[in-house]
């Protein structure tokens, strides 16, 4: 029985062509998941928190991230945002980093706040995915052995280590010695923060003034009578202070209600009397107080390009009063970018690599080049002087990033134009 | 007890409960780490609310302070482990026993000098609101600057509450069942028809020789010790305390809105409602992004509009609604 073969080309595929077909579509197949190890992109979760309690500091950062492409593409960093409100809360901060990941980012950025921080670092700690910390000051957050945490931001007791050391300089800066000096603080998380690490360091700061009295104050409190009346009468010379704005303005109204005249109102570091709400309120009484605080620096390089988006993107804010978050968020993404463009490649383990790697020498805070530690701390961020000065917070110290000499003694309430 | 429990089901009932638990146990095991995430806080929402609902649901007694309850024991359990190496199981017992005696004091002064009602309520935010201010001054749990216990990378460590989003959810689930099993067993005991009494006409059961003072004491404390073990839970949960965060008037309006949403003193109440509240929080967040509506405080609007909607279409809460669909409602209404 004769059996007619077929030609094959009639039937199908030969089996050259079926494997190279077979070849080519499994490569296909692949593709997405090589492309996927291979992340061409960076996708950023930006997790702030744009309403809630900390809306009004969430919203500076969220600008700061909303600028980044405009400032950092040009420099040739390459990343996709991908921007979540935390609405203030630890849970929402949590369960959205879990969403964050699941949608594929490959490093998260925030939160602004300790709590909500620490929340999304058990769930990148678990995931095994970078997390760069924008500001959050609790030492806790890199004292937990966490190895996909990166902070670029100081701790509290940095904060007020730098202060001090500031209100040094600015004392030889200006020649000026005031004798006494009282600490007033609010009775909050921050203020109480604050007290403690003033406690433990003040002592040992080798200061040029003694410290006569600490008096902590509720901020919720109608007015700050009592509390200025007990300054008064501890002779102070120098006022040290841990404020917000609201409780700030109701402490400096008094001091001029009460007529009393100190050499200075210096911050050791906490905001308020840079909050745009400050100069409002206050006007010219709002002048010459001084806040020791992370800033921008207006020298540096990048500065410019960051100023120039800021304004441009938002030409209806002004961009001293929210250059502070703002900055620092900028500057998380662009150590996650910079880190992303040396490992040439999202994988997790690569990056965490390029960011333990991490030597930026040109970048927009105040301080030292960015570098990690091995618990992934910078320790080299710095505080600069900034003293409100016509209506402007404005750098004044250290030298290398001041655009104007500091004023110290400050001139009386009545002396001001 | 375990008639008490389940006696009087509807066998309708016995078999969606049934069905409920076993998808329940089923989801870790197909769901993503986020879903696992979501229903560890809709359990937690739902152990709280349960234990709120005890004393206000039942009893009749309005607590808006029940934060405190959650961060006495949290900080109670959280410090032992901290400072002395005490797990938090033997830690949560020293948790429920502080909670315990605070509601007890708290209880005291309102049913002795015949505090009641928004009166009540008050005096249990000014405990709340003191013992705030107590712990943002007491150094050895932290102060203001906060409280964290060390956190470990390994995945499933029971005795040490130490682990990911699976095991948690397998605490808070078998948390939150148990809550619901209590809580019928109570409602269909004496204790439960005193409560009943009470809650419905204080005058007429004490006329019927209810001792009044006892069984609203015993809610209380009951209360705030079943409150304090959900607090022991979170705090090793979240890994940090913060005094302003744990104690504030917030955390106390969170913990009672899924018992009132769900159903003011029914069993499935609170479950519902957590069910509710927390899902649709997050649903919100992902289709208000595809709507591009993602702005600040839209959220929290469409939230409020929804929950408005809930309460205005179902004043009593959802579960009567969703019991009586269910063909359940009778059995177990309370």
């Amino acid at each position: 029985m004769i059996q007619h073969r077929i030609p094959r080309s009639r039937t199908g595929p030969s089996r050259r062509a079926f494997l190279a077909t077979a070849g080519a579509g499994a490569l296909l197949a692949g593709a997405p998941a090589i492309a996927r190890a291979q992340a061409p992109t960076l996708k950023i979760g930006v997790l702030l928190p744009r309403s809630g309690f900390f809306a009004q500091a969430g919203q500076g950062c969220h600008r700061g991230a909303l600028i980044a492409p405009a400032v950092l593409n040009e420099m040739g960093y390459r990343f996709e945002l991908v921007h979540v409100d935390t609405e203030s809360s630890v849970d929402i901060a949590r369960t959205q980093a879990e969403r964050l990941i699941n949608e594929g980012a490959n490093v998260l950025v925030g939160a602004f706040d300790s709590a909500q921080s620490i929340a999304i670092a058990q769930v990148t700690e678990q995931r095994g995915v970078p997390y760069v910390v924008n500001v959050a000051a609790a030492p806790q957050l890199t004292e937990q052995g966490y190895r996909f945490i990166f902070r670029n931001f100081p701790r509290s007791i940095d904060l007020v280590t730098n202060g001090l050391a500031l209100i040094k300089t600015l004392l030889t800066a200006t020649n000026a010695s005031p004798q006494r000096a009282v600490f007033i603080h609010a009775n909050d998380t921050f203020g109480q923060a604050n007290r403690g690490a003033m406690d433990r360091l003040f002592p040992g700061a080798n200061m040029p003034f003694q410290l006569v009295e600490n008096i902590a104050y509720d901020p919720r409190a109608q007015d700050l009578n009592a509390e200025v009346a007990r300054i008064r009468a501890a002779r102070a010379d120098l006022v040290l202070v841990t404020t917000r704005a609201g409780d700030a303005i109701k402490m400096i109204r008094e001091m001029v209600r009460q007529r009393y005249e100190p050499m200075g109102i210096v911050s050791p570091g906490s905001p308020g009397m840079y909050d745009q709400e400050f100069y409002d309120s206050l006007g010219r009484f709002s002048e010459f107080c001084i806040s020791n605080v992370p800033w921008y620096n207006p020298r540096a390089r990048m500065a410019q390009p960051f100023e120039r988006a800021f304004r441009a993107q938002f030409p209806n804010d002004k961009f001293e009063f929210h250059a502070f978050n703002a900055g620092f968020t900028l500057e998380a993404i662009l150590i996650a970018a910079d880190a992303f463009k040396r490992a040439g490649s999202a994988a997790p383990q690569a990056m965490v690599q390029a960011l333990r790697a991490t030597d930026m020498a040109d970048h927009i805070m105040v301080g030292g080049p960015i570098k990690f530690d091995e618990k992934g701390q910078n320790n080299n961020i710095g505080s600069a002087c900034v003293q409100n000065r016509n209506l402007n917070p404005t750098v004044v110290l250290p030298s290398e990033a001041a655009t104007m000499p500091p004023v110290f003694p400050m001139p009386g309430w009545q002396q001001r134009g | 007890m375990i008639g008490r429990i389940f006696g009087g089901l509807p066998p309708r009932a016995r078999l969606l409960g049934a069905a409920l638990v076993a998808v329940l146990l089923l989801v870790p095991l197909v769901a993503d780490r986020y879903v696992v995430s979501v229903l560890v806080l809709v359990f937690a929402a739902a152990y709280l609310g349960q234990a709120w609902n005890i004393m206000m649901g039942f009893a009749g007694q309005l607590s808006l302070g029940h934060a405190l309850y959650v961060g006495v024991a949290a900080y109670a359990a959280a410090a032992l482990y901290v400072h002395f190496g005490i797990g938090p199981w033997a830690g949560l017992f020293v948790g429920m026993a502080l909670a315990a005696a605070f509601a007890a004091v708290i209880g005291f002064l309102g049913f002795r000098f015949g505090i009641e009602g928004v009166h009540f309520a008050l005096l249990t935010i000014a405990f709340a609101e003191f013992t705030r201010i107590g712990f943002d001054h007491i150094a050895w749990t932290g102060g203001a600057g906060g409280f964290f216990i060390p956190v470990s990378q390994v995945q499933f460590d029971l005795l040490n509450l130490r682990g990911g989003p699976t095991m948690w959810y397998y605490v808070m689930l078998v948390l939150m069942l148990a809550a619901l099993a209590l809580c019928r067993y109570l409602t269909r005991s004496r204790v439960g028809y005193y409560w009943l009494a009470i809650r419905e006409d204080p005058e007429a059961a004490r006329a019927l020789g209810i001792d009044i003072f006892r069984y609203k004491m015993i809610a209380v404390v009951l209360s705030a010790a079943m409150t304090a073990l959900g607090g022991v839970f979170t705090a090793f949960y979240y890994n940090n305390l913060f005094p302003e965060r744990v104690f504030s008037i917030n955390s106390s309006i969170d913990l009672i809105l899924a018992p009132i949403i769900g159903g003011l003193g029914t069993l499935m109440g609170p479950i519902v409602g957590a069910f509710i509240l927390t899902p649709v929080g997050e649903a919100l967040i992902g289709v208000l992004e595809h709507l591009g509506l993602a702005v600040p405080g839209a959220k929290q609007i469409f939230y409020g509009l929804v929950l408005l909607a809930i309460i205005w279409l179902r004043p009593d809460g959802v579960w009567p609604w969703l019991a009586r669909r269910l063909g359940v409602a009778d059995e177990d209404r309370r």
